[in-house]
């Protein structure tokens, strides 16, 4: 009997230990899970690489599924190559530590190891691109930029103009506001006439009082609308002399922030948090989200839910201010062995037509080809179901033009992080401004030392 | 005249311990002697470019208890942090262990079903400390299942933000190393207890004493030793408290890292942009630190009255 109950008991925490593992390794656990290449490109075929005299395994380093899945439909490999994926969550900064770590030991690398491909975001690529760890793609045969996006390739560029990099998408942010809520609080949901009542911050704030007052949150997070502010900063985070300063847009969000907080406008929550994406449930109270295509069509899982979801029950435009929220580049490392290769794929993502219109038609993207993007625009019958048929590249078209890609440091995702984190304490009241701000200045000094804080 | 010298096995007693100095050396000792040596160094990196080394003296040491502008200096702050939250969970942690441990040794209470409950108590401790703090963040979470219970029972209209004050972020952070350690330390002292002559507990109980009495004068003063080491390297444990709190916190130990450990800490100066100098001087303060604890610990419970 006894031997029985343990038996049990034995297999209950087993299976226990099963459960926790599956759901909670992803998002706590920043173990790199190496995809052993899927492809399976025939063993036969080896001999196509080795003509090219190019390496046999093409190893890209990325932070999550979304382009491995594009990748993975629309390219196709050249016979004789294995694609092998390191895919390492963004969770603290073990992307990032693990893919510094790769590229500095490049050149020791055996050829099958070395990093062929990378992707990055916009809030670390100068980190990338002002080092020797990237290469010049127009050397290596990408040279054609005319359908891409100027900011896209201006954001890939070192110093000295030299392009290292290309970009899949093209992110101009828009303002995503749940119909059913804007028709009870504005009267309507036309995108045209929302926009009319949301084109400042002071009509912003306004309507934040008229939703509160139905009931309503005017955003999920103090920090929802964090990027329309930052993105449109006069000076970069920390200045030439190594000096961290708040520029007025930065200070500007600040204080809404604390406003929106202590008048009930809006949660106080981290916005990748469950809590801030439980609202875009069909029962969730807020209006007003702010992102690009990649947010609502990869993000926004909980609003697409085909039974607690709301479908349909959205659309964008413009809101307050023009902005752009990241983007992922695929950069080339110095010291690949897949040099053709490595410009094929990013030829195909900027320069190929039919992978660009796939993107927009079959991914919901917007794409990084000018062509493409203006033909689905015009196209009446083109429409998202998402945002209850509106045409989603009609309006990110014309922001798209007003991207600016200014006032960069390789500093801006800890300081952008770091803020949000501490200044939501103050925003709930839980520590005082000087505490918060000595808080953000201490996480900012434990990551670079050399940055003088004030 | 020669004398006869008998056959020494002492040979073969260094040859089987020598595997473990030969690991200790390369895995423990030489990596310390290392991490002394980097601590007075400026070593890190910024972005993708390395910064030195460059021997920098004691200048780690001195930045590391140099006050900020509200005269608080962090380390202590966060030395003081991790003694509160490892006190927090090694009180009731030692107390339920000896009271289990005095109740299923007991040979008056006889309790059925010892290997059940020795199993069940045991069970935390095998979930990965990062799993089981992501559970608890779920739990408790805004919109998790017990804000969800406290607004059904209508005990709050708003949830709960339990991750946003200093009491009940440390106070999960106490329990949950309270619940996966607990059974641990109950099958030491178990072990412990009984170890201890039964005669002596008959003899105390012939001559009239109670169970209280029979506790405090027979098992605590034979069980000692056994309760210098649990304390001791539970606190060795503690002071390097890292999984729990840096999971249950999102790495930032608010709110205003007062549930940031030392260990934590380092890890802020590895992380991105591994400083090993500065990280390397938190690790000689860890270690400082516990050596005068365990010391302090150690003298005062085997103190001879």
């Amino acid at each position: 009997m006894k031997k029985l109950i343990a038996m049990l008991l034995a297999l209950v925490m087993v299976f226990a230990l099963c459960a926790c593992g599956q759901q909670a390794a992803p998002a706590a656990a920043p173990a790199a899970e190496e995809a052993p290449a899927a492809e399976a490109a025939a063993p036969a075929a080896d001999d196509a690489a080795a003509e090219s005299g190019e390496g046999k395994v093409f190893n890209i380093y990325a932070w999550n599924e979304e382009f491995k899945g594009f990748f993975e439909k629309y390219y196709t490999v050249p016979e004789g190559v294995t694609v092998n994926w390191i895919i390492v969550p963004n969770q603290g900064s073990a992307y990032q530590d693990a893919l510094d770590e790769a590229l500095l030991a490049q050149a020791d690398a055996d050829d099958d190891e070395k990093v062929d491909m990378f992707l990055a975001e916009d809030d670390y690529i100068l980190k990338y691109t002002n080092s020797e760890a990237t290469q010049d793609i127009r050397a290596l045969g990408v040279t054609d930029f005319s359908n891409a996006y100027t900011y896209t390739v201006q954001a890939a560029s070192d110093a000295n103009g030299v392009v290292k990099g290309v970009s899949f998408q093209c992110c101009p942010s828009a303002l995503i506001y749940r119909r059913s809520i804007a028709k009870d609080v504005l009267g309507t949901d036309d995108p045209a006439e929302v926009q009319a009542k949301l084109d400042s911050w002071e009509k912003f704030e306004a309507v934040a009082a008229d939703a509160k007052a139905k009931g309503y949150y005017m955003t999920s997070s103090e920090a929802e609308d964090y990027r329309v502010f930052s993105n449109n900063a006069d000076a970069p985070w920390v200045d030439e002399n190594g000096n961290l300063q708040f520029t007025d847009a930065i200070q500007t969000w600040m204080k809404q922030a604390k406003d929106f907080s202590d008048k009930g406008y809006t949660i106080n929550a981290d916005i990748w948090s469950d809590e801030c994406t439980a609202q875009q449930f069909g029962d969730g109270k807020t209006m007003c989200f702010f992102g690009p295509a990649w947010y609502f069509n990869f993000c926004m899982g909980n609003a697409q839910d085909p039974e607690k979801g709301c479908m349909g029950d959205w659309a964008i435009c413009e809101g307050p201010a023009a902005h752009y929220w990241g983007g992922t580049w695929l950069l080339a490392p110095a010291g690949t062995d897949n040099p053709t290769m490595l410009a094929d794929v990013m030829n195909t993502f900027i320069n190929d037509e039919d992978v660009c219109s796939k993107l927009v038609e079959n991914e919901a993207q917007f794409c990084n080809n000018q062509a493409v993007n203006a033909k689905y625009a015009e196209d009446p019958n083109f429409g998202s179901e998402f945002l209850g048929g509106q045409n989603p590249n009609a309006v990110f078209v014309e922001l798209a033009t007003k991207i600016k890609f200014e006032n960069h440091t390789i500093f801006d995702q800890h300081c952008n992080e770091k803020l949000q984190e501490n200044w939501r304490q103050f925003c709930q009241g839980e520590v005082t401004e000087d505490e918060a701000l000595a808080n953000f200045y201490k996480a900012i000094n434990e990551r670079f030392p050399d940055v003088v804080t004030p | 005249m020669k004398k006869h010298r008998g056959i020494s096995y002492a040979k073969w007693g260094y040859l089987f311990i020598l595997p473990f100095f030969i690991a200790y050396l390369l895995f423990s000792f030489l990596p310390q002697a290392l991490t002394i040596y980097n601590s007075f160094f400026d070593n890190y990196r910024q972005g993708l470019t390395q910064i030195g080394p460059t021997f920098v003296g004691v200048k780690n040491y001195i930045k590391l208890f140099t006050p900020d502008k509200t005269g608080t200096i962090d380390i202590l702050k966060y030395a003081g942090n991790t003694l509160i939250l490892w006190v927090g969970g090694a009180i009731p942690q030692i107390v339920i262990a000896l009271l289990l441990a005095v109740f299923f040794t007991s040979y008056r209470l006889k309790i059925k079903g010892q290997q059940f409950f020795k199993t069940v108590i045991y069970m935390p401790n095998l979930i990965m400390a990062s799993a089981f703090s992501m559970l608890f963040f779920t739990l408790f979470s805004n919109v998790g299942p017990v804000n969800q219970l406290i607004q059904a029972w209508g005990w709050s209209d708003v949830p709960i933000d339990f991750f946003a004050k200093k009491v009940t972020v440390r106070t999960l952070i106490c329990s949950m190393n309270f619940l996966m350690w607990f059974g641990n330390t109950t099958i030491l002292l178990m072990a412990g207890i009984m170890g201890i002559d039964q005669n002596l507990f008959e003899a105390a109980e012939i001559d009239g004493a109670n169970s209280v009495q029979v506790l405090f004068r027979v098992t605590l003063p034979l069980l000692t030793p056994i309760l210098v080491y649990t304390v001791i390297t539970a606190m060795i444990g503690g002071l390097q408290m890292f999984d729990v709190p840096q999971v249950l916190t999102n790495g930032a130990g608010n709110p205003n890292r007062t549930s940031m450990t030392l260990i934590m800490y380092l890890n802020n100066y590895l992380g991105g942009s591994k400083n090993y100098g500065m990280a390397g001087a938190i690790s000689v303060i860890i270690f400082i630190i516990t050596g005068i604890l365990s010391l302090i610990v150690f003298r005062t419970l085997t103190k001879k009255d």
